[in-house]
């Protein structure tokens, strides 16, 4: 390889490894928030703890990955580039990190300041990167599948993001509103509208592409992200307006929806080509079988609403959702993006010349291996906690801190891997003379 | 494998990347300055456009029935 491998609309390795390193950040964070909090976290899906630890994995950890992994993949999936990536990674970056932590104070603390500035600086964030995101994504026609999913995704979350402002001010007495119908709106609008449907997009290139799997059929291709929309926001009028029957229809449609999306996964990852699994496709199975068990218990809440009320049946689905589902599949990403990044742009820095090291040397195997397990046994406890507080908060809270703890060792171990590198790829680069054209 | 418009041909369908634009790049590296190298990918590869127009290459991209991209690349005409 010569002259070659210059891939000059690749933002720079820091805009988005700074999420992707803060990510595992938030979910430490969350692990010493459920050891300072204890059995009583759990008492409730509504006590302040309990509010504030979700906002630490969906604001704090997820948010931070999503956003990260957009600023890479736009370029690359759908050919749209982000103007001034790097100044646009740096400021939604500064505004997402205290936002976050601000509105995990504020609902901690039930403090009205903290929950408003946080409305102020999350929405800011959002909205800049929405505004950045868009204008990329504003002329690249529709009629791919992905596209389509990944311009809808962005509605998911400025609607997300719209319905948490509303709830921060109206929790921080501004004005009077339908609190809890607004709450699990703007839940079903994070969950579904926002991080269903940009998984869904992204996994039509990234599924096959690093797992080596047949393609998704091209019904689903072609009818899921509408049909997510349209079910989505048929339920959320029906739920605002307590129209209880068409609301319950529709939600079981928007769960046959889900179920369809993981049970497709996991057969398509059936077909696989490699032999044995590598940790993605393991983080990416735990997660859709975690969104297969959720469903079931979504099912179950609606046909036996005395379930729903009780205090087990929500909390078992919030881990399911939050921990067996979106922060494995999150996970899952990050091991394969993170050394892919590393090696694009190590061989950017060899300048065609210098070969960058294997993909495969960036984050030794083992170490990921141990990672997973470690989130896995982090998983089992935190189901178990969410059933017997008083037996398993806290060995769930050490098991979090173990798992995040090392899923930052890795990124760390990535980072270094790169620094180490780059220098060595440049200073050859330097004494190996530019092969003359022709 | 040969192809009627081409003289060298990459099927880089099946493999996992980077190996794609790896064996793109080290294809194009050997390309003769009036060849043709012809790249069989699963789906449209923006990250390669970009390279391809750095370093002097012009290309032609056709979408198959069977879901396959191909890309005709050569030597961009002074």
């Amino acid at each position: 390889m010569q002259a070659l491998l210059s891939f000059d609309q690749a933002p720079p390795i820091s805009a988005p490894f700074r999420f992707f390193l803060t990510a595992p950040v938030f979910a430490l964070l969350a692990g010493l928030l459920l050891l300072a909090s204890g059995p009583q976290l759990l008492a409730s899906r509504w006590t302040p703890a309990a509010l504030a630890l979700t906002h630490l994995i969906t604001v704090g950890f997820m948010l931070q990955v999503m956003l990260g992994a957009l600023i890479q993949i736009l370029p690359v999936v759908a050919g749209a580039n982000i103007a001034q990536p790097l100044r646009v990674a740096i400021l939604v970056h500064a505004l997402l990190v205290p936002g976050a932590l601000l509105l995990v104070v504020g609902l901690l603390l039930s403090d009205t300041l903290a929950l408003r500035l946080a409305a102020v600086t999350l929405g800011l964030g959002v909205a800049i990167f929405l505004a950045a995101a868009g204008r990329a994504l504003w002329g690249v026609p529709s009629g791919n599948p992905t596209i389509l999913g990944l311009k809808l995704a962005l509605l998911g979350l400025t609607i997300t993001t719209g319905l948490g402002i509303v709830l921060a001010l109206a929790l921080g007495g501004s004005f009077a509103l339908p609190l809890l119908q607004l709450t699990t709106i703007h839940f079903a609008w994070g969950f579904v509208g926002w991080s269903t449907i940009l998984l869904a997009a992204v996994s039509l290139v990234v599924v096959p592409m690093f797992q080596m799997t047949p393609p998704y059929p091209h019904w689903f291709a072609r009818l899921f992200f509408w049909s997510v929309l349209v079910v989505l926001a048929g339920w959320s009028t029906a739920h605002f307006l307590e129209w209880q029957q068409p609301a319950d229809v529709l939600a079981s449609g928007m769960l046959l929806l889900l179920t369809v999306f993981a049970a497709l996964t996991l057969h398509l990852q059936r077909h696989s080509k490699r032999a044995r699994f590598d940790a993605t496709q393991r983080y990416w199975r735990l997660a859709m079988l975690s969104a297969l068990a959720a469903s079931t218990l979504s099912l179950i809440s609606l046909l036996l609403p005395e379930a729903a009320a009780s205090r087990q049946l929500p909390l078992l689905w919030g881990v399911l959702v939050l921990f067996g589902s979106l922060m494995s599949v999150s996970t899952g990403m990050l091991y394969k993006i993170v050394p892919f990044l590393v090696w694009l742009h190590l061989q950017n820095a060899g300048g065609g010349r210098i070969l960058a090291p294997n993909m495969q040397q960036v984050i030794a195997k083992r170490q990921i291996d141990h990672q997973f397990h470690a989130h896995v046994a982090a998983l089992a406890l935190l189901l178990a906690a969410a059933l017997q507080p008083d037996w398993f908060t806290y060995p769930a809270a050490v098991a979090l801190l173990v798992a995040s703890g090392w899923l930052l060792r890795n990124l760390l171990a990535a980072t270094a891997f790169y620094r180490q590198h780059r220098q060595r790829i440049v200073n050859l680069a330097r004494a190996t003379p530019a092969p003359r054209p022709g | 494998m040969t192809h009627p418009r081409a003289d060298v041909v990459v099927d880089a369908r099946g493999l996992e990347p980077p190996e794609p634009m790896v064996r793109t790049m080290e294809a194009l590296d050997h390309l003769e300055p009036a060849g043709k190298l012809l790249v069989l990918l699963p789906r449209e590869p923006f990250p390669l456009y970009r390279a391809l127009e750095i370093n002097g290459f012009s290309w032609q991209t056709e979408h198959q029935a069977d879901g396959t991209v191909t890309v005709l690349i050569e030597h961009r005409r002074q």
